[in-house]
């Protein structure tokens, strides 16, 4: 008996050990680069550091600055809000394609293929093709609208105040698309088809079944849209910074990009820091806000 | 709803549809077009078809700036990242199979690690690097994504697919715990495997602000850095830009045009869990 109890206790020390030798390294991994990043941002958000200077407590100094007296913040967090406030339109415009694709017509996987292949470009490259797509001579953009005499002059797109940031998201919302439809699509393949049914026979139109069945079921992922839509104006950095770097002026400066350069730029980490909490936080927000209109079942995929 | 196929409602999805694909290959088309082309891109009307179209453009790449050294450095990291994820991915995934105090709390970790962007790091994640001294190479550029969240929980749900009796038979034939990951486990996960590897690829193959940051020297540049570099040397003047663009986004299309089931698989997964 004793001799049986040491082996079982041998044996649970030693998956144990097993446990975390495997676990380690990719703990390791995400303490360095998730969890310690998100609390020395908000350390150095209340202090005053250079690479060069101690540090030194100032409380909420940085924050005063920003809101204050920081125009370009302003108008990075105004772009951003607008960046994210776009999405849904791609993901009615994703919705409408999901719903085209998910039937029994002939070659839809062709058509999914084509939607989708966009997205797992690099970004930097997409940036690039629609650059020149918007370029006043050789672009597509002007040649279709010069060749139907809807403008005479060439037109500068993304050197224009007014148009930069609408072709921006634009760019962003062709690379982007494609995901939002196949995270609808998994949606919609995972309604009950039986429910349609039950409509069809109760004499349910069309419309009222989209709207009674499919939509109240698609509520989840179409939450998982929105926050990719949120998550979005983090990631369209690339796309910012090869099409516009922010300009002109600031009028395609998203919080991403006016972070960067703050950070390394002007080598003020202190406030680059600063003002990736209030991003952060931008974020958290928007996204328990998008959870609690999308019903708060968020986590019902999660459990599957 | 459902109509037989061929019938005639079907013609105006069709139409619907040919027209999205119009519009969604119409960047390609213009950005392939362009870099065939061997006259002044800049010549007023631009044309439809290229004229006189020729390869020129590709060999001057190889000549107008080092894509032999960017490719070298992409292809590097790129390794470097798959090999750890994988390694460290399986192992996380394989530990998280078995019961042990505290495993719960290390996935709620994980999963609320998920909902960090990486982005939002950016600037404790470069004096980190800093300070472990690897700015500037090719392990600095690969850290962050030698282990990702997402491809822990495909492995470890694909484990647990694995019927236990077939684990406790090894174990009792007297194999090692990592005999019974590399010599059972992994061969019954090929799926989880080509997910990892297609994700970790496209992650790495395109990532530009982490490298940015990280990278100081011309020849450590990665693709997306020497693209960004060549733009803002040469703005858009010659076509071999746009074939650059082309060559770097060949290898991405190729892999996603071969694996398209795992790669959607990989990041809808990814999407319900973050």
């Amino acid at each position: 008996m004793t001799s049986k109890t040491t082996w079982f206790q041998r044996k649970r020390t030693r998956e144990l050990a097993l446990v975390v030798c495997f676990l380690l390294p990719s703990l390791a991994i995400f303490f360095l680069y998730r969890i310690l990043p998100l609390g020395w941002n908000a350390w150095l958000s209340v202090h005053a550091w250079s690479p060069l200077k101690a540090a030194q407590f100032i409380g909420l100094e940085h924050y005063e600055e920003m809101l204050l007296d920081d125009d370009v913040f302003w108008q990075a967090l105004a772009n951003t809000l607008i960046f994210i406030a776009c999405s849904p339109l791609a993901i009615a415009a994703a919705l409408g394609i999901a719903l085209l694709v998910n039937s029994d017509l002939r070659g839809a996987a062709v058509y999914r293929t084509i939607v989708f292949l966009s997205y797992p470009l690099m970004t930097v490259a997409v940036g690039i093709i629609w650059r020149w797509l918007y370029d006043e001579r050789g672009g597509f953009f002007n040649y279709v609208l010069r060749s139907t005499g809807v403008i005479d002059q060439p037109m500068k797109f993304l050197q224009s105040f007014d148009w930069a940031l609408p072709c921006v998201i634009l760019a962003d919302f062709w690379q982007v698309l494609g995901f939002y439809m196949i995270i609808l699509l998994t949606g919609l393949q995972s309604i009950p088809q039986h429910l349609y049914e039950a409509a069809r026979v109760d004499g349910v139109p069309a419309r009222a079944r989209f709207f009674r069945i499919t939509l109240p079921l698609l509520k989840p992922s179409i939450f998982l849209c929105i926050v990719v839509g949120i998550l979005n104006s983090f990631t369209s950095f690339d796309l910012v910074y090869v099409m516009t770097n922010g300009g002109p002026g600031h009028a395609t400066e998203l919080l991403i990009t006016y972070i960067y350069k703050a950070g390394f730029g002007q080598t003020r980490f202190d406030y680059a820091a600063a003002l990736t909490v209030v991003q952060f936080l931008l974020l958290v927000v928007l996204t328990v806000i998008a959870n609690k209109l999308s019903g708060g079942n968020a986590g019902s995929l999660e459990r599957q | 709803m459902r109509r037989a196929p061929g019938s005639p409602r079907h013609w105006p999805r069709h139409a619907i549809m040919i027209a999205v694909s119009f519009l969604m290959l119409i960047p390609f088309y213009w950005v392939i077009k362009t870099s065939l082309t061997g006259e002044n891109i800049y010549a007023w009307p631009p044309r439809i078809l290229p004229v006189d179209p020729h390869l020129f453009n590709y060999v001057d790449v190889w000549y107008l700036i080092p894509f032999g050294r960017y490719l070298l450095n992409s292809t590097i990291v790129t390794a470097m990242a798959i090999a750890g994820s994988l390694l460290f991915n399986v192992a996380a995934g394989y530990a998280l199979t078995k019961h042990f105090p505290g495993r719960r709390w290390i996935v709620v970790l994980l999963l609320s690690c998920m909902l960090i962007p990486f982005q939002a790091t950016i600037i404790p994640a470069y004096l980190i690097t800093s300070w472990l001294g690897v700015l500037d190479t090719w392990l600095g550029v690969a850290l962050p994504l030698l282990s990702t969240i997402i491809c822990i929980f495909i492995f470890k749900a694909s484990f647990e697919a694995v019927p236990p009796s077939l684990i406790d038979a090894a174990r009792v034939d007297g194999l090692s715990e990592w005999r019974i990951v590399t010599r059972i486990l992994l061969p019954l996960s090929k799926s989880a495997i080509a997910t990892n590897v297609i994700l970790t690829f496209i992650w790495s193959w395109n990532s530009f602000l982490w490298p940015l940051i990280t990278i100081r020297s011309p020849e450590m540049q990665t693709l997306p850095l020497g693209l960004a570099r060549f733009l803002s040397v040469m703005e858009d003047t010659t076509g071999a830009l746009f074939a650059f663009v082309v060559l770097v986004l060949i290898p991405g299309l190729a892999i996603f045009l071969m694996a398209q089931k795992e790669f959607i698989r990989g990041l809808t997964s990814g999407a319900t869990k973050g």
